[in-house]
């Protein structure tokens, strides 16, 4: 996730390139696994201890983060990035993560059910009864295969659906 | 030799006895399903199916879990090559030039050249278990973690290899990838790494969220907000089926995929994931055309899937000659066979030779169903396509969410899979390589742990690398793969002109 | 048609609120906190099954697995207290709140937010060597690690797993120094011993057994209070002179705070349960015999097992 916010930070600067925006944000990513690394002992070459690796792994990332920025003076400039379809893929993203906190809440089948009538039904705007035809068998066909079938205890709602 | 082909016939008359190839067939069918699922992968599948080997005879349930194990390998391949979904971790690098090749109308030849390839390299699998198990199971045995160090090292220098794009920003998204293979339980210490107090990050994220996530979930973010939705395809027959030309370029990379994947298959461990990674690095490495790869290259289908189907019959020889357990799928099924009281380990073969020879004979006659069975199946799969985006996504999401959660049961993945679908999302509009973040992710806990195994072994020497035969050799090739990999980055003089025509300028 | 949704929702809520009266009336759940094929899932679905036959209703074995039994564990712990999920733990449950206390971590659980149900199996380890290494009894082995302090080796299943604790165990009693070299299960375990990487290792009747009889695996001695049926020729390392006994089980327990009379219809299914002739038998095939305890004494056998490897972890302390 704090990559993702980083980025759109670094996006709102101004005559940035679009190769050094990535760059820094690696370098801010490896100072954030350097930081939170502190907690485990780094131990020796010869006995390497928890932290050793992921510093090690961190201090690269910084290295390569600085180099992408510094070779990125010539790549596409930050502004001219498009993003057509952000606005969709929030939407999407929104929808799921609602889902995925209901799964365990109000069941599979409801969860996705509703899912599948917010895209097909209210993104898509397709006709209600194709809406409700897709949603129905859809979570019902899958919970039989993946439910019944393979055994996957998929959740149920507080009333058993 | 004679003796090798007397005991074959008797397990072929195990195998045609028609229960068990009923069996076989079943498993087969239940496996590529199961496979097809994003997130059930082989070690779902065959733990679902587990409980219900309790009540069979030895034979018939391990030839049942067989068929689901490469039955899964094989499905995993169908949802990467038509919806970029990496049905299970050793699909990934399918992923990329399958996907592509779909774009472009050629889901048919992809998918028929992953079934050819999955089946030759099935087959001569069986044949290398059948003749050479007990010789390889010492062999593998003689893998400790300094050998597997020396392994893993080779599988991360065949990054160099695996991306068209910037040297930089591939080896980024290596990194990144390890980092991210950091998270949960130091095995070595018990140290809980960044997991942020979360419990279920204990055991680190799993390969399959983040794949599903990075390669699907951005796909459908990228695709489904775009003005004019994808095209729906209307496949012509001849369209269907792989050319002259798809057939001879494959010819190679399977059958270096199916000596490679095998090699690797057999060594204890769970490295026969990079199997897949390997033989695609290296088919792009001896292309005459290494560009073409990532744009819809067979070859870099052809190759990886014939790797992980090899690696999958591979991975039966320590568990058939030694009773030791490769990975968690063979775990399972030594578990299957233990419950009936027989005792897998060195003796297995002599006493229980018709559990042995009817497993291998079966295995043939599991491939030749696999083949069967999924060549006429292409037609069907493609015509999935037809079906307009505007249906085809919100069940792709759905599929997605069903079957992260079934990998543990357990939201966390379906989160993590989420939160790498916005990750490989911003990746791409930045430009970057997925496929490293994956190479890194299976190989950073692997390679950390052996290598401070070996450390351990030895009491922080590192001389212990050197004096081990086969882990020299691996060193001294992962030290010539690397120098040929950077080689162009030194030595720029002849090609430096073109390159600066062709490339970005960012490949330094 | 949100309304109508609405509706509907409420009907069906108020359906299942009623439904609930005589225990069980729907399927159960067993969260087994490993992987398939573990110690714990090949005693947990002969479990299921028996216990269907008992109570009447579906048992499904959801596997939970993740930081070393912790997830199954904590999920169980923090499940509704209705008798409808249970857990089917290892007796790595006693040890993880004590690894996190050690870390100063938020534990996961604790062990009084479970409640005992029974214990369906005990089995005690046993110390195998390399065939190559030269030595035949616990005074060689000690006797040898002396004479090269830190040259031995063995082999885990983690820091603080089921196999590192009773090595701890010798190691702390004996006074000896031996390399650790931790895997990530009782399998790899195994096959780092196999291929000589290591020179010993614990390992369970069950994953052993096989390697002894084809003379690629010596055994040593056995943590076990008495000798294993199936290895007569072991000795204990009581009768050694070393009060040391580590038994690896599996056993069942519900969410604490669970009605008393749920809790007796579980306990009595699980008695009835390991005394089915089928179950009996399929557990005796995996080399691991039905233990029974009911819950008095099982709660106290996991205290007693609880304060002993408390003692251990605090003993090995935080490595590195």
């Amino acid at each position: 996730m704090t990559e993702t916010t980083l980025q759109v930070q670094a996006a709102e600067t101004r005559g940035l390139r679009s190769d050094q925006a990535s760059g820094l944000t690696l370098l801010a990513l490896a100072g954030l696994v350097g930081w939170l690394n502190r907690e485990f002992p780094v131990g020796t070459l010869a006995d390497p201890g928890p932290g050793y690796v992921p510093l090690l792994l961190a201090v690269g990332l910084g290295v390569i983060g600085v180099l992408v920025a510094a070779f990125g003076v010539r790549s596409m400039p930050l502004r001219t990035l498009a993003w057509p379809e952000a606005t969709r893929a929030l939407v999407i993203m929104a929808a799921c993560v609602v889902a995925t906190f209901a799964l365990e809440r109000i069941g599979y089948r409801i969860t996705i059910a509703a899912l599948l009538v917010f895209f097909v039904g209210v993104v898509e705007r397709k006709a209600w009864w194709v809406t409700a035809l897709v949603a129905g068998v859809f979570s019902l066909a899958s919970y039989h295969v993946v439910g019944v079938m393979l055994k996957v205890p998929l959740p149920r709602g507080p009333w058993g659906f | 030799m004679v003796e090798t082909f007397n005991s074959l016939m008797m397990g072929f008359s195990v195998a045609f006895q028609p229960q068990v190839l009923m069996y076989a067939f079943f498993g087969c069918i239940i496996g590529t399903l199961v496979g097809m699922m994003p997130g059930l992968g082989p070690l779902a599948g065959i733990s679902l199916l587990l409980p219900a080997t309790f009540g069979l005879n030895p034979i018939i349930a391990i030839v049942l879990l067989s068929g689901v194990y490469y039955g899964a390998m094989y499905g995993g391949s169908t949802t990467s090559i038509l919806m970029r979904i990496p049905g299970e971790a050793a699909s990934v690098m399918t992923c990329v030039d399958g996907y592509a090749m779909t774009q472009q109308g050629r889901a048919g030849p992809a998918l028929a050249i992953a079934a050819i390839g999955s089946f030759v390299a099935g087959t001569l699998g069986v044949i290398g278990l059948m003749l050479l198990a007990p010789t390889l199971a010492d062999f593998a045995l003689r893998f400790g973690p300094p050998e597997y160090t020396a392994l893993l090292l080779m599988g991360l220098f065949v990054l160099a290899y695996m991306s068209g794009g910037s040297m930089l920003k591939t080896l980024a998204m290596a990194v990144f990838g390890l980092l991210l293979g950091m998270i949960g339980i130091d095995v070595m210490s018990g140290y809980t790494r960044f997991s942020f107090g979360i419990t279920e990050l204990g055991d680190g994220v799993g390969i399959v969220p983040v794949a599903v996530g990075l390669f699907g979930i951005s796909e459908i973010l990228m695709t489904a907000g775009q003005a004019d939705p994808p095209k729906v395809q209307q496949p012509t027959l001849r369209q269907l089926v792989p050319t002259a030309s798809d057939l001879r370029q494959s010819v190679g990379p399977i059958a270096r995929g199916s000596l490679l994947g095998f090699m690797i298959g057999i060594i204890p461990g769970s490295a026969h994931i990079i199997s897949s990674f390997v033989s695609y690095g290296m088919e792009r490495r001896l292309s005459k055309t290494p560009e073409r790869f990532g744009q819809g290259a067979i070859e870099g289908v052809a190759g990886p899937e014939s790797a992980n189907n090899a690696a999958a019959t591979g991975a039966f020889v320590p568990m058939l000659a030694l009773g030791i357990p490769t990975g968690p799928v063979t775990a399972v099924m030594l578990a299957a066979i233990m419950v009936h009281g027989i005792l897998p380990g060195p003796m297995l073969i002599q006493q229980q030779p018709d559990l042995f020879w009817g497993f291998v004979a079966s295995m043939y006659v599991g491939n030749v169903v696999l083949l069967v069975l999924n060549l006429p199946m292409v037609g069907l799969f493609v015509n999935l396509l037809r079906i307009p985006y505007a249906y085809l996504y919100p069940c792709i999401l759905a599929f997605c969410i069903v079957g992260c959660y079934s990998v543990s049961n357990s939201t966390m993945d379906v989160w993590i899979m989420l939160v790498m679908g916005v990750v490989g999302y911003v990746l791409r509009k930045f430009g970057f390589d997925l496929a490293p973040v994956a190479l890194g992710l299976v190989l950073g806990p692997m390679l950390e742990l052996s290598l401070r195994q070996s450390l351990a072994m030895s009491g922080g020497d590192y001389a212990i690398f050197l004096q081990r035969p086969i882990a020299v050799t691996m060193l001294v090739l992962a030290v010539v793969l690397l120098f040929f990999a950077v080689k162009p980055l030194i030595f720029k003089g002849k090609d430096w002109r073109s390159k600066v025509g062709l490339d970005e300028p960012a490949d330094s | 048609m949100n309304k109508r949704y609405l509706m509907a929702a409420l009907l069906l809520f108020c359906g299942a609120a009623h439904a609930q009266e005589v225990f069980p009336s729907r399927p159960l759940s067993m969260v087994v906190p490993f992987p398939p094929g573990g110690v714990a899932d090949v005693t947990g679905r002969p479990t299921a099954a028996a216990l269907e036959k008992v109570l009447k209703q579906p048992v499904t074995i959801a596997n939970r697995p993740g930081a070393g039994g912790a997830v199954g564990n904590a999920a169980v712990a923090n499940a509704r207290p209705d008798g409808y999920t249970v857990l089917m733990a290892l007796s790595s449950i006693t040890v993880i709140p004590e690894a996190d206390k050690l870390f100063n971590r938020k534990p996961a659980y604790t062990l009084d937010q479970l409640a005992p149900i029974a214990l369906v199996s005990a089995d005690p380890m046993i110390l195998v060597v390399h065939p190559s290494l030269p030595v035949k009894t616990v005074k060689d082995v000690i006797a040898l690690a002396k004479k090269q302090p830190g040259e031995l080796s063995f082999s885990s299943s983690g820091v603080y797993g089921a196999l590192h604790m009773p090595m701890e165990m010798f190691l702390h009693a004996a006074q000896l120094k031996m390399r650790h070299v931790p895997t990530t299960g009782g399998g790899p375990a195994i096959t780092q011993l196999l291929g000589g990487h290591v020179t010993m290792t614990a390992g369970g009747p069950a994953a052993i057994t096989s390697h002894v009889k084809a003379g690629k695996l010596r055994t040593i001695v056995t943590w076990g209070a008495e000798r294993h049926p199936n290895y007569r020729e072991v000795p204990t390392f009581k009768e050694q002179g070393y009060d040391i006994v580590y038994y690896i089980w599996a056993g069942m327990f519900a969410p604490a705070g669970t009605p008393e009379p749920v809790m007796k219809v579980l306990r009595d299914a699980v008695r009835q349960a390991v005394n089915d002739a089928e179950f009996k038998a399929q557990m005796a095939r995996v080399n691991s015999p039905v233990n029974y305890l009911d819950a008095p004494d099982f709660a106290k056998y996991v205290d007693t097992d609880a304060k002993r490897l408390a003692t251990v972890v605090k003993a090995i302390g935080r490595v590195q």
